[in-house]
């Protein structure tokens, strides 16, 4: 829940960061540090086991593509300051042990300092986010609650539009755990909502997402499981008429897969899985053929030293997209991270997608689209303490695709400083 | 010959009997008045100087003493009690039991002493305030055993206490749990060209 937490905060500070959910590790550019990594002396005790943790941090850099342009790039200077306070009764080496609650706000402030007037229009533009997470248990019986918004705003495709890009994004769970015995058979059952609005140009998609989930995992060693997993879901939009007007159309989901998780050595964990998939779209237009069908992910993450972490994997599946019904992808995504005489933090990352769009198009003109995705981010952080840092970072956006007009690529530098505690 | 052989046997006998010395004395048996002058003295001392008087006073003397005694070790046996320490609460309480029926003893000589002090005897006096005096004695070592009564901070090695040394390779959180919740959301792609 807590690593959830801060990829949002990440997410909301850089607007393209994208979790590999296998590893739960952040994909491309990281956003200010929470703390320090493997810092754990810092927050202050406002009651008996309850600490809070509060930061800001600004950023200072260059977007050498403000609107994501294929042809007339525009670049701007930019700032990015952040302001976050978390709350939790987790100690300072340990989460609690009966109840945990982490209670996080930030705000995240973006500025593009430049002269362009049609970057003027988006030139300011504020991102809160929030976040819950609760849970109890340990032993036989465990419940968990937890809730993530975000507000993301960023400038939109085409220059000279007056309307930025807008999304209110909240997201909600509910699960409860059975460990009968002495833990060896885990059962989860999930309920997860979304709802994701979008203002203005994109508002057609706006859209509930719903998805149940049962997992058993049988644990043949302490770390390691093969488990089942299913998920049923129920996708509709909110705006019945604009959804129609542009081939929205509610779907059903489905997931059904098998593997294996946890520990391979001391060092290495990893996710195998593959299984069935399907949309089940309600326009007919839905996934199918066999790798249409399949779900497969294979991810490795490795521990070299314990100071270094690599992360690389693997997956196969479809999503639902905002362009059209859906998209087949195949990711492949990596990280590294280090740590240079706890001090320096260094985090590299990246990811590469090819999507084949498929289903209902928006626009009909970009049927059979196929984009060649690559997204890539690096940082460099030095704690002068455990609570103060400077750094730099960048990153990179690129997007390719059979039709010309949507490629784009997008470079971003910045220094940074921060305060956090 | 046979005169021979008597006269033979005669010296023989009578040889052996003087090569081994004048007979000795026999042992005097104890005397209450004091060794005799010239033998060993291996009576155990009974004072026997005391008055009657005296020998009251000193019992009553051993009594208290006696108490006191008992009054200590059950300070101890309390305190066994609080700490738990079964070891050395099983060791003071055997060394109660044992000094009360020393006192019980006692109890008894003194009361026998009294009326062996009425009727005048001098005898049974004696002999109950001796009794009394080793039975003090004994209570004395009992106390001095249950003050080194020891338990388990000495002889308990304590609970057992497993060390489990994890490999910190290891990740702490469970990788066999399912992903977090959460459903990626990113940037839409272009619609079209003229879409926002």
């Amino acid at each position: 829940m807590n690593r959830r937490l801060a990829l949002w905060t990440a997410f909301a500070a850089t607007l393209i960061a994208r979790a590999a959910l296998a590893q739960e590790v952040t994909i491309g550019y990281q956003g200010l540090p929470y703390k320090m990594s493997g810092e754990t002396a810092t927050g202050i005790q406002v009651a008996e086991g309850v600490l809070l943790h509060v930061g800001a941090g600004a950023e200072a850099g260059y977007d050498s593509n403000v609107f994501y342009d294929n042809t007339n790039a525009v670049s701007s200077p930019m700032i990015r300051t952040s302001l976050f306070g978390e709350m939790t009764n987790a100690t300072r080496t340990a989460p609690a042990t009966r109840l945990t609650f982490d209670l996080r706000d930030g705000v995240t402030y973006r500025r593009y300092q430049s002269d362009n007037a049609d970057v003027q229009n988006f030139s300011n533009a504020w991102m809160p986010t929030a976040g819950l997470a609760l849970s109890t248990g340990g032993g036989q019986f465990g419940f968990a609650i937890a809730d993530t918004f975000a507000r993301i705003e960023d400038a939109p495709y085409t220059q000279g539009t007056r309307v930025p890009i807008n999304r209110y994004n909240n997201q909600a769970s509910v699960e409860g755990r059975w460990a009968p015995g002495g833990g060896r058979l885990t059962a989860t059952l999930r309920y997860t909502n979304m709802v994701d609005i979008f203002q203005d140009s994109y508002q057609y998609a706006s859209a509930d997402y719903n998805y149940l989930m049962l997992d058993a995992a049988w644990k043949w060693l302490p770390k390691t499981a093969v488990f089942v997993n299913a998920q049923q879901g129920y996708v509709f939009y909110l705006n019945d008429a604009e959804a129609a007007a542009n081939n929205k159309q509610s779907s059903y989901p489905l997931l059904v897969t098998a593997g294996l998780r946890g520990l391979l050595t001391e060092k290495t964990s990893a996710i195998l899985q593959l299984g069935y998939q399907n949309g089940f779209y309600a326009g007919g237009q839905s996934t199918g053929g066999f790798l249409g069908s399949t779900y497969a992910e294979l991810s490795f993450s490795v521990r070299p030293t314990m100071l270094s972490r690599i992360v690389a994997g693997y997956r196969h599946d479809f999503t639902n997209a905002v362009i059209a019904a859906f998209s087949y992808n195949e990711t492949v995504y990596a990280s590294y991270v280090q740590q240079i005489a706890g001090r320096l933090a260094l985090d590299l990352s990246g990811r590469y997608v090819h999507r084949n769009y498929g289903g209902a198009f928006v626009d009909p003109s970009q049927a059979d689209r196929s984009d060649d995705f690559i997204q890539g981010g690096a940082t460099l952080d030095y704690f002068v303490r455990n609570w103060v840092y400077f750094g730099v970072a960048y990153s990179v956006l690129s997007n390719s695709s059979n039709i010309a007009s949507v490629e784009y690529l997008k470079q971003q530098t910045f220094v940074r400083l921060g305060l956090t505690y | 010959m046979v005169n021979a052989k008597v006269l033979l046997t005669t010296t023989f006998v009578a040889s052996t009997v003087f090569a081994q010395g004048p007979a000795p004395a026999p042992i005097a048996p104890p005397s209450a008045g004091g060794a005799t002058p010239g033998a060993a003295d291996v009576s155990v001392k009974q004072r026997p100087t005391l008055t009657s008087e005296e020998m009251l006073n000193q019992s009553r003397e051993y009594n208290k003493n006696m108490n006191d005694v008992l009054k200590r070790i059950q300070v101890l046996q309390d305190q066994a009690k609080r700490e738990k320490d079964i070891i050395r609460l099983n060791c003071v309480t055997d060394k109660v039991v044992q000094v009360r029926v020393n006192i019980s003893i006692a109890e008894q000589s003194v009361a026998a002493l009294q009326e062996a002090v009425t009727r005048a005897d001098e005898g049974e006096r004696t002999h109950e305030f001796t009794r009394l005096t080793i039975v003090n004695q004994k209570v004395q070592v009992l106390g001095a055993e249950a003050e080194n009564c020891i338990g388990e901070d000495l002889s308990f090695v304590g609970a057992t206490k497993v060390d489990v040394e994890i490999d910190p390779n290891i990740p702490q959180y469970d990788p066999t749990q399912p992903p977090a919740p959460g459903i990626d959301i990113e940037r839409p792609g272009e619609a079209s060209p003229l879409t926002g």
